[in-house]
């Protein structure tokens, strides 16, 4: 078990403890370095991740070894076309007190944990699916009029299977947009497969070492949550982040109103339907809060907006039939609105 | 106390770093103002030294719109100069950006200016200063901006260099003209190649020439078919204009060159007898006169007093004339013989007219020669000379400017041979006819036969 750091976590402790709890989930998974960055930034930045990725690149694994490094409660729902929402968020039961009175009690589903893992979401149907929402935005769930809080740090990864289609429900775009990153996991190269194979199929399992102590964990981790939250943002920073959202934005679009200053690129016009929502501001502004961090810095820079520019905004871009024609992804439609926004002057 | 002084500590390390980012500032804002006033004096000293050139090497009107030309991409280059200048300048927002970009420092420094006057900084403000003190050797301003002088330095010697060099070339490439022009007293000029118009009112640049009658009838009638073809074409105006500009132009290279002296001399053209002023029967500058540059001829038929009594002199123009006044549609003898009283008004009767030649013909003596200039009935008749012409003449000033160079080599044509043979027995001399009074039977008969 490792040393409980101070109450006030230093820049330095933040970015030593980050590095500590990457270790330790690479002791289980094998490459996928961004993503497992990106994973950790999501959940120090206060937001939650999809993880995209064929079957058995790890998503699960890489879930739970993340709950065991933290040392934090963890649950884990498998969606199925007939999960229902009271399958999440739990549900009012008629339970026998002590003095044999029979009573509604509820009964707190897995979404009354840290770290929930919905387990290739896309397969529950979209009422099932908007079970999660109240819990990812607001931290609480309600159920028969009765609102729940959760507890802090409340942390929820969802995989999403691209390539199994059938049978399954596209997230809503509203629910999409409650998660601040979305991680894609790629097949892992001759290097890391033989690794992976030499690791996983041996006598030994890799042991992994929480970071935390069980109690104090919550309290550590939302320490750093603020911590992220106090790094310094220059307005020109803010307005980058505010100027690569509004490229996103098709300049046809009938929501797009204001046109001054905004940067258009014509790839953007060509194959977006809708652009990013302001939560994806607020995601790179965070993310890059956490690189700032991890640099030792007090304040972001452009650089770290960028890094995380893919991870914030792709998954809140809704591209239309010319670009699933055209083999056009959202992340090569961030890319170039990178460049766009940085190359103009505005 | 430790909270105060911990307060005062920050505040020192935040000056510190202002301090820096000031010295960044005025220097970037230093090279910014010596882009702006270099490039400013390199365009002004490479078209200044192009219009001098241009004002020694090229034509009026090549000078003209060439210098134009200069002046305006002269004049957009000084904006645009002033206008790189001005973007360039930064503020202490701007400066710590650069620094931030140059030193790669990652925001830190645009972070501190930015929030430096923020009441929301935050427990990592103390942390931000002293992350970015930690780095205070890499935004020095020597490392964030190497240079004290702007590289607009080059632009600005390349272009005195370039002055230097052409505006000595400039003159010595024309110094053989000058030479040419001043070396000789005697200029002739073919006839054909000139071009004439009529002078403004009261200009007295331009040249005198003299020559024999027959020259100078040539030199008249030259005159009004250019101005009769010049009143005709429907870019008259045009022309004007031209023309004026051309003068414009000549002046201002006169001014550059320092030839403005010399091109208020004047060739003199001599009226006078073919036998016994043949050797005169050339266009010639007078012995005084210094060079000109111009090959441009414009004329300006103006009195011109008499050197002695055996020349005669053209009657006196009226320096009331508009510079835009409709020529003489007279004809080309009445630019130049008649007094212009005529001429301005055309309903003026033949009485009038008469009164108009006899004074002429009283003031200048030039009778039945002035008669012979021009084909306008009107001007046929007129009082009887009082005496004969013989060695009388006039005198035509024209705004003449020799050239080096022209369509027949009109600055130094062939001049023929004096050929001096006797008359026969028979043969008068050829000497003008004198003015008589015509009978008043015939008046009508000649008058229909000239308007014809």
């Amino acid at each position: 078990m490792s040393e409980v750091q101070a109450e006030t976590p230093t820049v330095a402790d933040f970015a030593r403890t980050f590095r500590r709890i990457q270790a330790e989930i690479h002791k289980m998974i094998i490459g996928h370095e961004q993503a497992v960055e990106e994973l950790l930034s999501a959940l120090f930045a206060g937001g939650h991740v999809l993880i995209e990725g064929v079957p058995g690149t790890g998503k699960t694994t890489l879930v739970k070894t993340l709950g065991l490094a933290l040392n934090l409660s963890f649950n884990r729902i498998q969606f199925t076309v007939d999960l229902m929402p009271a399958d999440i968020t739990g549900t009012r039961v008629i339970l026998s007190g002590e003095d044999g009175r029979r009573e509604f009690t509820f009964q707190p589903g897995p979404a009354f944990c840290h770290i929930l893992l919905g387990d290739e979401i896309n397969r529950a149907t979209p009422k099932t699916q908007s079970a999660l929402l109240e819990a990812m935005a607001e931290l609480q769930v309600t159920v028969s009029g009765t609102t729940y809080r959760l507890k802090p740090p409340y942390f929820v990864m969802a995989t999403l299977n691209p390539i199994e289609m059938e049978g399954t429900y596209p997230l809503p775009e509203a629910q999409l947009d409650r998660f601040l990153f979305k991680v894609r996991l790629n097949y892992p190269d001759e290097g890391e497969l033989t690794r992976i194979i030499s690791s996983t199929t041996g006598p030994d399992d890799a042991g992994i070492e929480p970071i935390f102590h069980t109690a104090e964990a919550p309290e550590r981790i939302e320490a750093l949550k603020k911590l992220v939250r106090e790094v310094m943002a220059a307005p020109a920073m803010e307005i980058y982040a505010a100027r690569l959202v509004r490229a996103t934005q098709p300049q046809n679009s009938r929501f797009v109103t204001d046109e001054a200053k905004a940067v258009h690129d014509e790839m953007v016009n060509r194959y977006v339907m809708f652009g990013s929502s302001p939560r994806g501001a607020q995601a790179l502004i965070l993310g890059a809060k956490v690189r700032a961090l991890l640099d030792g810095r007090a304040n972001i820079a452009r650089e770290d907006i960028e890094h995380v520019a893919v991870a914030a905004l792709a998954h809140r871009i809704m591209l239309n039939y010319a670009a699933l024609s055209d083999g056009i992804d959202a992340a090569h439609i961030v890319e170039r609105v990178i460049k766009s926004v940085r190359g103009a002057k505005v | 106390m430790s909270f105060f002084s911990q307060d005062k500590r920050v505040d020192g390390k935040l000056g510190q770093i202002l301090g820096r980012v000031g010295s960044v500032r005025t220097r970037l804002n230093s090279l910014a103002l010596q882009h702006a006033i270099f490039y400013t004096l390199a365009i002004a000293i490479a078209s200044g030294a192009a219009i001098f050139a241009g004002a020694y090497l090229a034509s009026p009107l090549v000078f003209f719109i060439g210098g134009s030309v200069v002046v305006v991409i002269a004049a957009a280059g000084i904006v645009s100069a002033i206008r790189a200048g001005w973007l360039m300048r930064a503020s202490a927002l701007r400066a710590a950006s650069i620094a931030d970009d140059r030193a790669e420092l990652k925001g830190r420094l645009s972070t501190v200016i930015a929030l430096a006057d923020s009441e929301t900084r935050g427990p990592l403000w103390s942390y931000l200063l002293e992350d970015t003190l930690g780095h205070h050797d890499e935004f020095a301003p020597s490392k964030i901006e190497r240079r004290r002088v702007s590289r607009a330095i080059y632009p600005l010697a390349g272009a005195i260099v370039l002055a230097a060099i052409a505006v000595p070339i400039s003159r010595i490439k024309h110094a053989p003209r000058i030479a040419a022009a001043n070396g000789q007293d005697d200029l002739t000029v073919d006839l054909d190649d000139l071009h004439l118009r009529e002078a403004e009112p009261g200009d007295e640049s331009g040249m005198q020439v003299t020559a024999d009658a027959a020259t100078m009838r040539r030199l008249a009638d030259k005159l009004a078919s250019e101005n009769a073809a010049g009143s005709d074409a429907p870019g008259n105006s045009l022309n004007q204009l031209v023309n004026r500009a051309r003068d414009m132009a000549g002046n201002l290279q006169n001014k550059l060159t320092g030839q403005q002296a010399a091109s208020n001399k004047r060739l003199n053209l001599r009226l006078a007898d073919s036998g016994r002023d043949q050797d005169r029967n050339e266009i010639h500058r007078a012995p005084d006169a210094q060079k000109n540059r111009h090959g441009d001829v414009a004329g300006q038929f103006k009195q011109d007093q008499p050197k002695s009594n055996n020349e005669l002199n053209l009657p006196p123009e009226d320096d009331s004339r508009q510079p835009n006044s409709e020529p003489s549609p007279r004809g080309p003898g009445a630019a130049g013989v008649e007094s212009d009283a005529g001429k301005d008004n055309p309903n003026q009767d033949d009485s009038a007219s008469d009164r108009s030649i006899q004074q002429s013909g009283e003031n200048s003596s030039n009778g039945g020669e002035a008669h012979g200039i021009g084909a306008d009935p009107d001007s046929l008749f007129g009082a009887p000379a009082g005496s004969k012409l013989g060695n009388e003449g006039f005198e035509i000033a024209i705004e003449a400017r020799p050239q080096d160079h022209g369509a027949k080599g009109a600055g130094h044509a062939y001049v023929p041979p004096k050929v001096r043979t006797p008359l026969s027995l028979n043969q008068q001399p050829d000497e003008p006819v004198a003015r008589a009074a015509v009978p008043a039977d015939d008046r009508s008969t000649i008058k229909r036969v000239f308007e014809r």
